[in-house]
């Protein structure tokens, strides 16, 4: 299973992870954080892990949800997304846990 | 009373100094008269003979108000070192064109002036659309952001590839070659323009084959997937029966060739498109034939706004660094013109009018024709997130294959976006970080390999001449 941004590169590390987060929240886009316990390619609904972080300009909070979520649902599958409130839609999203690939 | 004979146009149609209305169209031609015809005269007569003016003054002139419909120019630039030619400016009431119109516009400002004899070589650089003449159009079907949802790729330059050899596959072959890219990584594969329905693979044919390597890849990666399927045809109903079966198959999106389908049937089957949710790529083949040559024909620009008025959700637009002419400032600003709500003027980059698109959905430039993926950090630092990238030869091309090919692809391009997101310098770095990523992929490092010396570098031949503002108005 390839999930779209990134999934051909091998998982990010966490420095890399953290890289990434700074680079959303340096671009103002609010983080959103996402799960699913079956990924299919026609599902535009991932649950929600609690409403998108806005206002949140803190990698380590970002971090920190995420981790939250990660416990919260052993085994899901969990993506981070960032949207743009002047494009009205999301224009970073990757999947940071992916139970089959080890990350 | 009617006084019969010939005027000069420049006493009805140079009007220097006349301020534009926000309302009317406005064209800049590049403009070489005859030696002997003056350079107001003939800007006089461009506009004339695209709006009101026959050659010789007529009764019937006199049952209208001219003033109201007539094209004014209302200024000229010479074209610094090439002492033949000008910039000039004319102004088009809105009343003038039918409203969702491409072919109102065309026939107008495009039409007998580009063979008048006063006139040696005309060529339309820049065309302004006003809002109340944009607000008229649908525009692309999706649009960026839409198509985005609707795929669910985000952060990254999409890719494709064409699949090759263009010609002469079985439809069943070609489904084979459609998977292995999919597979491999890339979202789109793409109909080669040249590729209708001849009797080596009938549309049908290719359709229910691809679309079932389609539907493969997708239950393989877990990604969406797409083809792009060609409907043009040798007429409308053939081209609307082909793109009802596309749908009926679940196709996300196909393909029309809108130049050489014609910008009217293009608006039926775009407007399709909006009704059926489905997405369209749009060829370009025939625009070499009008715009490449610098002193005649009409810019690849006003052709690139024409298409995002009558609607298209990918357009190619030229790669800047591949086989195909595409000098950069030039291709910058038709990627603007696509993408962009607002585009101010920009003379380096040939742009000579602010643009205001009213919200108007934009368009994904395609960048294809002789890439490789030694080119990837120049095309993602060129281009941004919002495009296509399609590598054809460039993917199949591979020494272990297409899959492995579209691999290399998609690992180098998602190394760049890393990089670039860490901060990086895609333009400065770039064979490093390609290098860095084929350590953990066999697929890039045979591609890198294989393309190393693989190079086009040829002069453009449409460079921009940056005309001076220092006209008349």
């Amino acid at each position: 299973m390839r999930l779209e941004t990134f999934a051909y590169l091998p998982g990010l590390s966490a420095e890399q992870l953290d890289r990434q987060i700074r680079s959303i929240l340096a671009r103002k886009l609010v983080v959103g954080i996402e799960f699913t316990a079956v990924p299919d390619p026609y599902d535009h609904y991932w649950t929600m892990w609690k409403l998108p972080l806005f206002d949140v300009d803190d990698p380590a909070a970002v971090l920190a949800e995420l981790d939250a979520c990660r416990r919260a649902n052993p085994g899901a599958y969990v993506k981070i997304n960032g949207y743009d409130p002047v494009r009205q839609g999301q224009v970073v999203s990757f999947v940071v846990s992916q139970p089959e690939r080890g990350t | 009373m009617f006084e019969a004979g010939v005027r000069e146009y420049r006493e009805t149609y140079w009007t220097p100094g006349y301020q534009p209305r926000q309302t009317e169209v406005l064209a800049a031609f590049r403009l070489i008269p005859q030696p002997e015809v003056a350079p107001e005269e003939a800007a006089a007569a461009v506009a004339a003979e695209s709006s009101t003016a026959t050659w010789t003054t007529v009764w019937t002139d006199r049952l209208t108000t001219l003033e109201r419909y007539q094209a004014r120019a209302y200024g000229i630039d010479p074209v610094p070192g090439r002492e033949d030619q000008y910039l000039a400016y004319i102004a088009y009431p809105l009343e003038l064109f039918e409203e969702g119109s491409v072919a109102s516009m065309m026939a107008s400002i495009t039409g007998n002036v580009f063979g008048f004899k006063a006139i040696r070589a005309l060529r339309l650089e820049d065309l302004r659309i006003p809002v109340a003449l944009v607000k008229t159009f649908q525009g692309p079907p999706a649009g960026i952001q839409v198509e985005r949802d609707r795929l669910n790729k985000y952060g990254r330059p999409l890719l494709g590839a064409t699949l090759k050899p263009k010609l002469g596959l079985s439809a069943r072959n070609y489904g084979r070659a459609c998977l292995e890219l999919l597979r491999g990584g890339l979202d789109f594969t793409k109909d080669d323009e040249n590729i209708t329905s001849q009797p080596f693979m009938r549309w049908g044919d290719r359709f229910q084959f691809v679309m079932e390597a389609v539907r493969r890849a997708e239950q393989e990666t877990g990604e969406r997937k797409g083809h792009y399927l060609n409907v043009t045809a040798p007429d409308c109903e053939q081209m609307l029966e082909r793109a009802e079966f596309a749908r009926t198959l679940g196709s996300p999106i196909i393909m029309h060739d809108y130049l050489v389908g014609g910008l009217s049937a293009h608006t039926t089957l775009s407007r399709w498109c909006r009704r059926n949710g489905m997405l369209l790529h749009v060829h370009r083949a025939l625009h070499a034939v009008v715009d490449r040559q610098k002193d005649h024909g009409i810019h690849f620009r006003v052709l690139a706004k024409w298409l995002r008025l009558a609607g298209g959700d990918h357009l190619h637009t030229g790669t800047v660094v591949g086989k195909l002419e595409g000098e950069r400032e030039t291709t910058l600003g038709v990627v603007d013109l696509l993408r962009e709500d607002f585009v101010p003027a920009n003379r380096a980059r040939g742009i000579y009018f602010d643009q205001e698109w009213a919200s108007l959905p934009a368009v994904l430039p395609a960048a294809s024709g002789g890439i490789h993926v030694w080119h990837m950090p120049a095309l993602v630092d060129i281009f941004g997130d919002d495009c296509v990238l399609q590598f054809g030869g460039g993917s199949a091309g591979h020494p272990q294959g297409s899959r492995a090919g579209a691999t290399a692809n998609r690992v180098a391009l998602e190394a760049c976006v890393q990089a670039r997101n860490e901060g990086r310098d895609l333009a400065a770095e770039g064979p490093q970080i390609l290098k860095r990523a084929a350590r953990r992929s066999p697929e890039l490092a045979a591609a890198l390999e294989t393309w190393r010396e693989i190079r086009f570098d040829f002069a453009a031949v449409d460079t921009p001449d940056v005309v001076r503002a220092g006209h008349t108005a």
